[in-house]
């Protein structure tokens, strides 16, 4: 059985991954990456890395802020707080 | 989608708390956003102690105001908002900007073509991988290594997990300017990260090999 034909070339397919990704292509480019996805492996592996990039950093435990560091970023608040007490409830 | 709707239900018991003078209740409406503050600050201040100082700003801004926020906007969307301004204040304080492409809307630079590093085959690996401490640094280091544009576009649409349209609001471009930086971002990161992910995470072998740039 003929295979069909690569109809969108790999620069192209780099350029959309992204929006492939957030599912920000129409159905008929959709359906056109899918094909060349099977049929190229050098995009199928973009495609799973980036992917991958995209799952792993929007993992909670990805990126932390240091509990130390988060203690002081209400330092401003803290001050002004105090030095209003009427309308300070802390 | 009933997750972000409590969320948002909470939030806007907790603005009414605020207005009402518990103080307290802000407390509680931003831990939630303390990373996202803080990462968004740090995608363009650079350093941890200009990042600490736009975040006490903000978050003493962001009290100041809470009387101005619009109830069917999203309290996150609104201080990311603050945290962005506050940090490109700063940056212009001390005159990096003039130095710093920043601000700028999508220019030609951002249309030329991209060409991957390599083509490592990189498969589906667990969430507990997050548990290595060496790939949650290699993560931070490639993150880094992203030009600030490029970062900010990350942290707000991957990290803080703001919608398209949320995330140009924030940072003041196009919807089309986000798609194109997200679309580098996420492929420098994929190149700088790629080629640990042929089995050294697993295996515990080292991998220093994240790609300056």
């Amino acid at each position: 059985m003929a295979r069909k034909p690569i109809e969108i070339d790999c620069e192209e397919v780099w350029r959309q991954i992204s929006n492939y990704l957030d599912d920000e292509v129409g159905a008929e480019l959709r359906t056109i990456m899918e094909a060349h996805f099977r049929d190229c492996a050098h995009c199928s592996a973009i495609l799973d890395g980036t992917r991958n990039v995209v799952k792993l950093i929007g993992h909670g435990k990805a990126f932390d802020v240091p509990t130390n560091v988060s203690q002081r970023f209400y330092r401003k608040l803290n001050d002004y707080l105090a030095a209003h007490p009427k309308k300070r409830g802390r | 989608m009933a997750t972000a709707e409590i969320q948002l239900g909470s939030e806007a018991t907790l603005i009414a708390r605020v207005r009402s003078g518990d103080h307290e209740a802000f407390y509680e409406l931003v831990r939630p956003h303390e990373r996202g503050i803080y990462l968004a600050a740090l995608s363009i201040v650079h350093n941890d102690a200009d990042a600490e100082e736009v975040i006490q700003e903000t978050i003493l801004k962001a009290f100041k105001a809470i009387g101005r926020f619009r109830e069917e906007a999203k309290f996150s969307t609104w201080i990311f908002q603050i945290a962005i301004n506050e940090s490109r204040m700063k940056l212009r304080k001390d005159r990096r900007h003039l130095y710093d492409s920043l601000d700028d809307p999508v220019k030609g630079e951002e249309q030329g073509d991209y060409i991957p590093r390599d083509f490592a085959d990189w498969r589906e690996i667990p969430s507990e991988a997050l548990e290595n401490a060496r790939l949650r640094e290699a993560l931070t280091k490639a993150l880094a290594s992203l030009s600030p544009k490029y970062r900010q576009v990350l942290v707000l649409r991957d990290i803080e997990h703001l919608n398209i349209a949320e995330t140009a609001k924030v940072i003041g471009i196009s919807e089309a300017a986000v798609k194109t930086r997200l679309l580098r971002a996420r492929l420098q990161m994929r190149d700088a990260l790629a080629p640990g992910f042929d089995g050294a995470w697993k295996k515990g072998r080292e991998y220093e090999k994240v790609r300056p740039w």
